[in-house]
C-alpha cells in the first residue's frame, strides 16, 4: 500500500488483519494549511483547490449557467523567489476547469465547497492502489470523502464534450444518480510536467471498511482478477470472478426497485452520449467481520506505528476520536446517507454495499479510431474491449446487474 | 509631498453633500473599483495576506527575506470578467520582511488586509513630488503611493538597515511606515505601490497642511496650489503666516528625540530631500462642521466613493462620535479625541493653547538617495533650472541639521537644549536663529527668519 503522505496524515485508527498497523489520524489545526505533502504534485493540488474555492467565494453565485460557463477556466501561474520553499515548489501552475458549473455540480450533490476544501486541504490526500483502467493513479481525500483520479487530456476533452449534457442530467435527476460525481477539474503543472485530475465523490464509505471489491461490466471476456491483483490487500476482482464465488447482492425490494431506476435512466444517458466500457463498481462491509477488527486494533493500540494504503479501510464507527462525525456516535454497520450517498444496507445480511458506477470517460468513436489504429496489433488489454456498440454495451450491462440483485 | 487624505467631512461652505459611507458585507469580497488596477491591488493584497497566513512566522528573518519576492499571473478566460481584468500579474516584494514590519508597527494582517480590500481604495487628489499617483484606504489608514522602479531599487537598498532601525526603536520612529510593496501588471503595464501608515487620521479632519524641509529656495505654494481644497503649504507660508505649533513641552521634547535620531538615521544612508509632513486639525470649527452636517440632513447625496469622478475626490472623515460610524466601534471619542494606537502621529495642543487644535506630524519621502542626486543633476547640469530650484546643493549630513533645526523652531515654547557637540562643527551652524525665550507665548508674531 501506499504511503499515506504529508505530517501525521496517515489515517485510519483500526488495524486489519493484514500486518500494517495504523495510527490514529491527528487533524492539522484548521487556521494555517501549510499543504505539506511527501509529492509536490499533490502540494500543489491542496494550495490549487484551497485557491480556486476562495476565488470563488468572492464571485457570485449566478441564477444560472451560461454557455461561456462551460468553456471558461481559470489558470494562474505562481512564481516565488526565496519564499514559500518549505512546503511548495517555487514555480507551478494550475488551471481549473469550467470553475462556475463544478462550483454548481458541487452544490447539487449536497457538497459545501468549505467542507469540500477542507477534504482537500487541511492535511494531504492519500495515494491509493487502486489503479485505473490504463494504470491511472488515484488518492484519496485524507477523510476519504472524495477520489483523486488522474486522468489524459483526452479524458478532459471528453469531460467538456458531455459537460453540458452531463450538468442537465444532473439537474433533471436533482442529482440523484449513479453516475461519477465530477466535482472539480485540474491542470496541475510542476516541474514542466503537466497532470490532469478530476476530483469525485467516494463510491466507497469514508467510514465503514470494504472487505471485497468487484468491477463488472457484464462483459464475457477475460473479466477476472489476475493473480498480480489478487495478491493485494485489496484486490479489484470482476465478472467472472464475482460469479465464480457466487456471490450474491441482498437487498430488499424497494432499495433494489429504487436502484434499478437510477441505473436504467444512467446507462441510457450514456449510451445517448455514446459512451462505452464503464463499470460497476462494488464494494462490500462486513458489519461483524469489521466489530472484529476494531476489537483486534484496540488490542494491538500500543503497536501501532504502521500505514495504510488508502483504499476503503474505515475507522470505528464510535471510536471517540473520529471528528468527521460530530453528531452522534454511529453503531456498527451504520451510516449517515448524505455523505455515504451509495451505501445500501443488506436486507438479511449484516452486510452494507456501496455501489456506483465508475469509468464513463470511454467514447465509442475514439475507440474505433483507437482499434483501426491497433488492428495490427495482437490483442492484450484488447481482448477486454468488447466489440459491441454504446447502446448493446448499455443493455447487456444493465441486464447483468439487474441478474446478481436477486 | 504631502500624503493628503483630504477631510471633507462637512464642507459647509462647498456644493457638494456626503452620504455615509455603507460597508460591503465582509464575506464576499469583490474587489469592485473603478479602474481595473485597483481591483489588481484589492485582488493581490487579498491573496498575498491569505498566503502569508498559511506561511509560519519565523523566529527571525533571514538574509534571502530581503531579496524574495512572490509572482503571481493569473489568466482567466470566461470567468470572474465582472469586476477583474482577465490578465494581470501581482508581485510582492520581502513579503515576510514588510510582514514583520507590520507586526512591529502594531498592524495586524487582517486589518491591514480588510482596510484595503473590504472597499476599494480612494484617489487622493495630492500630489507627490513627481505628479505621483496617492490613494488612501477606504477607512483612511493606510496610503498607497505610486513608485518608480528606482525607488524600489532604493527601498531594496535601505530594507535591512531601515528594517534593524525599525526593531532598535521598537517602530517607535516619524519615519514612514512602510508595510508592503507591490508591482502591479495590467494591460502589458506595470504599476509599482508601497502602502505606508496614513500620517493623518482615519477619523478628525485636517484644516491645514504643510510640507517643510527645511529650505531657503522656493518653498511656497503656488496659485494653483492655493486653489485646491486642502492646499499643502510650504516653509516660507509656514514662516510668513508666523505659525507655530503649540504642543507642551513633554511632547515636544518627545517628538524631538524621535526625529533627531531619524534624521541622523536617513544621513547615515545618504538619503535627502525629505518632508515634514505637518495636519493641523481644528477641533472647534471640526465641531461647526459636523453641526452643520446635521443640519444638511436628508439632503446628502454626496459620492465618494474612490470612483474617481465627483467634484470631491479623497476621504473625508464622519463626525467623530456619530453613532452610525463603524470606525468608532472601540468606543465614542469626543471632539479632537484619537485613539493614539490608530492615530500614532497625533499629538495634542498644550492645555493653555489659545486654540484647541491636534497636530499630525511625520516625516515622508525618504527615498532619494544622494548619489542618484548627483549623478541626474550632472545629467540635467545644461538643462535651465525649474524643479531643479528645489534641489538643494547641501549633502544628506548638511540636510539632516538644516532640517532639524528648522523643525525644532516650529513649535511654541522654551527654546530646544542646544545641538550636541556631535551635532556641531567647527564653523558651523549654532543656534542663532532661534525664535522665542518665553512659554507664554500664545500667538507667535508674525517674523521672516533667515535660514
Amino acid at each position: 500500500g501506499g504511503e499515506g503522505g504529508g505530517l501525521g496524515s496517515s489515517s485510519i485508527a483500526a488495524s486489519i488483519a493484514s500486518k500494517t498497523k495504523t495510527k490514529k489520524k491527528h487533524f492539522v489545526a484548521q487556521k494555517v494549511k501549510l499543504f505539506r505533502a511527501s509529492d509536490p504534485l499533490l502540494s500543489v493540488l491542496m494550495w490549487g483547490v484551497n485557491h480556486s474555492i476562495n476565488e470563488l467565494s468572492h464571485i457570485q453565485i449566478p441564477i444560472m449557467l451560461m454557455p461561456d460557463d462551460f468553456k471558461a477556466y481559470s489558470k494562474i501561474k505562481v512564481d516565488n523567489h526565496l519564499f514559500n520553499k518549505e512546503n511548495m515548489p517555487s514555480h507551478f501552475k494550475f488551471k481549473e476547469y469550467c470553475p462556475l458549473v463544478f462550483r454548481n455540480l458541487r452544490e447539487r450533490f449536497g457538497i459545501d465547497d468549505q467542507e469540500f476544501s477542507n477534504s482537500l486541504t487541511r492535511s494531504a490526500p492519500l495515494n491509493s492502489d487502486a489503479q485505473g483502467r490504463s494504470g491511472a493513479r488515484f488518492h484519496t481525500s485524507y477523510d476519504k470523502r472524495y477520489v483523486i483520479k488522474t486522468i489524459s487530456s483526452e479524458d478532459v476533452a471528453e469531460m467538456h464534450n458531455i459537460l453540458k449534457k452531463y450538468h442537465q442530467f444532473i439537474v433533471e435527476c436533482h442529482g440523484n444518480t449513479l453516475l461519477p460525481q465530477f466535482l472539480g477539474m485540474y491542470r496541475l503543472t510542476v516541474d514542466g510536467d503537466e497532470t490532469y485530475m478530476i476530483v469525485t465523490r467516494n463510491v466507497f464509505s469514508h467510514r465503514l471498511s470494504v472487505y471485497k471489491k468487484y468491477d463488472l461490466k457484464g462483459s464475457t471476456v477475460a473479466r477476472e482478477a489476475s493473480d498480480k491483483e489478487k495478491a493485494k490487500e485489496l484486490p479489484t476482482y470482476k465478472d467472472n470472478d464475482f460469479i465464480n464465488d457466487g456471490q450474491k447482492i441482498y437487498i430488499d425490494g424497494e432499495n433494489k426497485k429504487m436502484f434499478l431506476e437510477k441505473l436504467r435512466k444512467d446507462v441510457e444517458f450514456l449510451a445517448q452520449l455514446k459512451l462505452m466500457d464503464y463499470s460497476l463498481l462494488v464494494g462490500i462491509h462486513d458489519v461483524e467481520r469489521a466489530e472484529q477488527e476494531e476489537v483486534d486494533s484496540e488490542d494491538n493500540e500500543a503497536e501501532d506505528d504502521g500505514e495504510s494504503d488508502g483504499g476503503g479501510v474505515g475507522t470505528p464507527p464510535d471510536s471517540p476520536s473520529n471528528t468527521l462525525d460530530s453528531t452522534k456516535p454511529l453503531s456498527p454497520g451504520e451510516f449517515d446517507p448524505s455523505i455515504d450517498v451509495y451505501a445500501i444496507k443488506s436486507a438479511p445480511r449484516k452486510e452494507v454495499y456501496f455501489m456506483a458506477i465508475i469509468d464513463i470517460l470511454q467514447h465509442y468513436d475514439a475507440k474505433k479510431k483507437a482499434a483501426h489504429a491497433a488492428k495490427t496489433v495482437k490483442h492484450g488489454a484488447g481482448a477486454e474491449i468488447s466489440t459491441v456498440n454504446p447502446e448493446q454495451y448499455s443493455k447487456r450491462f444493465y441486464d447483468f446487474i439487474a441478474t446478481i440483485l436477486s | 509631498m504631502s500624503a493628503n487624505c483630504t477631510s471633507a467631512a462637512a464642507v459647509s461652505a462647498s456644493k457638494t453633500k456626503t452620504k455615509k459611507k455603507h460597508f460591503i458585507g465582509q464575506k464576499v469580497k469583490l474587489f469592485r473599483a473603478s479602474e481595473p488596477i485597483l481591483s489588481v491591488f484589492m485582488w493581490g493584497v487579498n491573496h498575498t495576506v491569505n498566503e502569508l497566513s498559511n506561511v509560519p512566522v519565523p523566529v527571525m528573518l533571514m538574509p534571502d527575506d530581503f531579496k524574495a519576492y512572490s509572482k503571481i499571473k493569473v489568466d482567466n478566460h470566461l470567468f470572474n470578467k465582472e469586476n477583474l481584468p482577465s490578465r494581470f500579474k501581482f508581485k510582492e516584494y520581502c513579503p515576510m520582511v514588510f510582514r514583520n514590519l507590520r507586526e512591529r508597527f502594531g498592524i495586524d494582517d487582517q486589518d491591514y488586509q480588510n482596510s484595503l480590500t473590504r472597499s476599494a481604495p480612494l484617489n487622493s487628489d495630492s500630489q507627490g513630488r513627481f505628479g505621483n499617483r496617492f490613494l488612501c484606504s477606504y477607512d483612511h489608514r493606510f496610503v498607497i503611493k505610486t513608485i518608480s522602479s528606482e525607488d524600489i531599487a532604493e527601498m531594496h537598498s535601505i530594507l535591512k538597515k531601515y528594517h534593524q532601525f525599525i526593531v532598535e526603536c521598537h517602530g517607535n520612529t516619524l519615519l514612514p511606515q512602510f508595510l508592503g510593496m507591490y508591482r502591479l501588471t495590467v494591460d502589458g503595464v506595470e504599476t509599482y505601490m508601497v502602502v505606508t501608515r496614513n500620517v493623518f487620521s482615519h477619523r478628525l479632519t485636517v484644516h491645514r497642511k504643510y510640507d517643510l524641509k527645511g529650505s531657503t529656495v522656493s518653498r511656497e505654494a503656488s496659485d494653483k496650489e492655493k486653489a485646491k481644497e486642502l492646499p499643502t503649504f510650504k516653509d516660507n507660508d509656514f514662516l510668513n503666516e508666523g505659525q507655530k505649533l503649540q504642543i507642551g513641552d513633554d511632547n515636544k521634547k518627545y517628538f524631538l528625540e524621535k526625529l533627531k535620531r531619524d534624521v541622523e538615521f536617513l544621513a547615515t544612508l545618504k538619503i535627502m530631500d525629505y518632508s515634514l509632513l505637518v495636519g493641523i486639525h481644528d477641533v472647534e470649527r471640526a465641531e461647526q462642521e459636523e453641526m452643520d452636517v446635521e443640519g444638511a440632513g436628508e439632503e446628502e447625496e454626496y459620492e465618494n466613493d474612490g470612483m474617481g469622478g465627483g467634484a470631491l475626490t479623497g476621504s473625508f472623515g464622519t463626525p467623530p462620535d456619530s453613532p452610525g460610524n463603524p470606525l468608532n466601534c472601540g468606543g465614542f471619542f469626543g471632539p479632537g479625541e484619537f485613539d493614539p494606537s490608530v492615530d500614532v502621529y497625533a499629538i495634542k495642543s498644550r492645555d493653555g493653547a489659545g486654540k484647541k487644535e491636534v497636530y499630525f506630524m511625520a516625516i515622508i519621502d525618504i527615498l532619494t538617495h544622494y548619489d542618484a542626486k548627483k549623478k541626474a543633476a550632472h545629467a540635467a547640469k545644461t538643462v535651465k533650472h525649474g524643479a531643479g530650484a528645489e534641489i538643494s546643493t547641501v549633502n544628506p549630513e548638511q540636510y539632516s541639521k538644516r532640517f532639524y533645526e528648522f523643525m525644532s523652531n516650529i513649535f511654541v515654547g522654551p527654546t530646544p537644549p542646544p545641538p550636541t557637540h556631535a551635532q556641531l562643527r567647527p564653523g558651523g551652524t549654532g543656534p542663532s536663529h532661534l525664535l522665542h525665550s518665553s512659554s507664554s507665548f500664545l500667538f507667535a508674531p508674525a517674523r521672516k527668519l533667515s535660514h
